[in-house]
């Protein structure tokens, strides 16, 4: 990714699969595809929003480590949600907003992917009125 | 200084910035003078593109027909804003539901000059030649259907949207702009009509400053759709006689407020409303059609006077989905992968004029919307939510989703509970999606410089040469979908220049 570093790559990688489970089966080519457009998203916004996920991811990344002693990655699966749903729910409003923030940027990877339409039985044609009587 | 040295220089006697709802009425309607000599220029920032460049594809279309792809945050980030860019502005991208504003409304406006029988006569014009019409009860597909069932089973008050369409195919891909070129918005409308008549339409064209009959403007090359009709490059378009400013809530005060006018009109910027709106989603047992047929045929106005807010039908593709579902991971992924089954329900509030809530620049000179959602206003939502849930239910819904849930899925069994289980507590700004349906004011129309930016014909306050006609003239918000009426604005601020030519282009 051009806008983040490998590191921060590879962590969002791990965020991904908490927030959809699928990313973590993606192929090379998905994998392309869903980087690809958070990439493009995050190109085309201000270079401080770029730096603020970054910082984001940062601290996500982070936060585990007074109560757990390591970094989220290290965590089990079952801790990690706990504390993204932390994240979700959290009393300071700015970390609220970072993590829907997050998922948002996740969530058009995955979604934002025609190819991953079908697999939630999304199949949109331009004339849907056979679809429509069916 | 090189720059402005290799400037290119283009004379207009009216320039048009926006081909939007106001500035593709107004091009329209201005377009008999270019009979006369007269030549008019409209400046559009957004693309042209081919019929064949509408995909249906979700973020390929957003990111060449929305601002920021349709998620501009407001400064605090608790909402996004989406809005158009393209030939023919929003009208590329909205639902084409069309209604005219109530009188009630009109009322509360109370803009000297601007009387309900005038707007309602305008608006109507357009209504017709954007062949506003009811769908046939066979084109309406279930996830319609099953709003309307709902709403009649609690006896809440509904209403079919007229919408303006000719020849459409159901491909409910209204919001990433019509594949089938049915939707008769200014793009497929007035725009060409303005043409024919000898307008210029100049794309890829973004007006950066205002300054006295001066546009500085920058066309780029986007590397989609037709090529502008000028080189990419730094332009100076001059105005020999009247600047119409129709760039829509964000970008008319921004461009304003760049240009200065904000020295002398201090209500410039202030005072918009967003319509912030959420969307709620019921599972149903069996698929329905949903994303087959046009996404939006009902609305609801039972709470319209009551508790300020309306609910409408809608269908969202999956990344809007998923963003505006909350919560992640397994249940989310399972919820998504019900796609066929759901039924969707968006909900609107309708929100006061307050000046704070405002256009502003920031260090660079780029728009920034400040709003704040405020306890009223989330407790209006918080009640449509309840309410949208009931109808849910009441649909025939085995379980339902509530941004404000207190857990991810409320089933049909826990109907009667949704109170306790939507918690007011759960309604935080920051962890549900809200976003704006409609984006109005900034400009408002008034009395004096005092209290608004332009008078009841969109006339700059104290600018004889500048106008403004758009969906920020609003001085309040529409309480309904605001794009026939933003037409009979444009059309009137329109007529006012037309039949001032005379002095104007003395």
């Amino acid at each position: 990714m051009k806008s983040l570093s490998q590191e921060k790559a590879e962590f969002l990688q791990v965020l991904a699969a908490r927030i959809v489970p699928e990313t973590a089966a993606l192929d090379a080519v998905g994998l392309g595809r869903f980087f690809g457009i958070m990439d493009e998203a995050l190109q085309g916004r201000p270079p401080a929003v770029r730096r603020q996920f970054a910082a984001f991811l940062g601290i996500l990344r982070w936060a585990p480590l007074a109560r757990y002693g390591t970094p989220l990655e290290n965590l089990r699966a079952d801790r990690q949600d706990a504390v993204l749903r932390w994240f979700e729910d959290c009393p300071v409003s700015l970390l609220r907003k970072g993590f829907w923030g997050l998922k948002a940027m996740v969530f058009m990877g995955y979604y934002g992917q025609p190819e991953t339409n079908k697999l939630v039985g999304y199949a949109p044609e331009f004339d849907g009125r056979a679809g429509l009587h069916a | 200084m090189a720059g402005r040295v290799s400037m290119r220089e283009k004379t207009y006697d009216i320039v048009i910035i926006g081909s939007g709802a106001g500035g593709g009425a107004a091009a329209r309607e201005l377009a008999p003078l270019c009979a006369d000599g007269v030549r008019i220029a409209v400046l559009e920032w957004g693309a042209k593109l081919r019929d064949d460049e509408f995909s249906g594809r979700e973020v390929d279309m957003a990111s060449k027909l929305y601002f920021d792809s349709g998620g501009t945050f407001t400064r605090d980030r608790a909402m996004t804003l989406a809005y158009g860019r393209a030939y023919g502005g929003s009208t590329v991208i909205y639902t084409g539901t069309s209604l005219t504003m109530p009188k009630d409304v009109v009322a509360r406006w109370n803009v000297p000059g601007l009387e309900y029988e005038d707007v309602q006569r305008r608006a109507l014009k357009y209504v017709e030649e954007n062949n506003v019409h009811l769908l046939a009860e066979d084109e309406i597909n279930e996830n319609n259907r099953l709003f309307l069932k709902g709403c009649r089973e609690l006896r809440y008050h509904v209403e079919q949207f007229p919408i303006n369409v000719k020849g459409c195919k159901g491909s409910s891909l209204c919001n990433l702009g019509c594949p089938n070129q049915a939707k008769q918005g200014t793009h497929r409308v007035q725009l060409p009509q303005a043409e024919a008549h000898g307008v210029e339409v100049i794309t890829n064209c973004r007006v950066t400053k205002i300054s006295d009959r001066v546009c500085d403007a920058v066309v780029a090359d986007p590397r989609f759709g037709e090529p502008s009709k000028w080189e990419p490059g730094e332009y100076r378009v001059t105005a020999k006689v009247v600047v119409l400013c129709a760039g829509g809530v964000v970008n008319s005060p921004s461009l304003l407020l760049r240009s200065g006018f904000g020295d002398h009109l201090p209500m410039l910027g202030r005072s918009i409303t967003l319509h912030p709106a959420l969307i709620l989603v019921g599972e149903h047992e069996h698929p329905i059609s949903n994303f087959y047929g046009h996404p939006k045929s009902y609305y609801c106005d039972e709470f319209w006077k009551s508790d300020s807010f309306l609910l409408e039908t809608c269908m969202y593709f999956p990344f809007v989905t998923a963003k505006n579902l909350i919560g992640f991971g397994a249940e989310h992924s399972e919820l998504m992968r019900a796609f066929p089954r759901l039924q969707m329900i968006l909900v609107l509030a309708l929100d006061p004029a307050v000046p704070e809530n405002r256009v502003t620049l920031d260090t660079h000179g780029d728009p920034v919307v400040d709003y704040t959602l405020t306890e009223p206003l989330l407790d209006t939502l918080h009640a449509s939510m309840l309410v949208s849930a009931r109808v849910f239910f009441a649909a025939g819904a085995k379980r339902v989703h509530a941004p404000a849930g207190a857990s991810f899925f409320i089933d049909a069994t826990d109907a009667d509970r949704v109170e306790e289980l939507i918690p007011r507590t759960n309604v935080k700004p920051g962890k549900i999606s809200i976003t704006s349906a409609h984006l109005m004011g900034g400009c408002a129309m008034g009395r004096d410089a005092k209290d608004s930016v332009a008078d009841g014909w969109g006339r700059v306050h104290g600018v004889p040469w500048l106008f403004v006609a758009d969906s920020s003239l609003f001085p309040r918000c529409s309480e309904v979908n605001p794009y026939v009426t933003v037409m009979a604005l444009a059309d009137r601020v329109a007529e006012g220049i037309r039949n001032n030519a005379g002095e104007l282009l003395a």
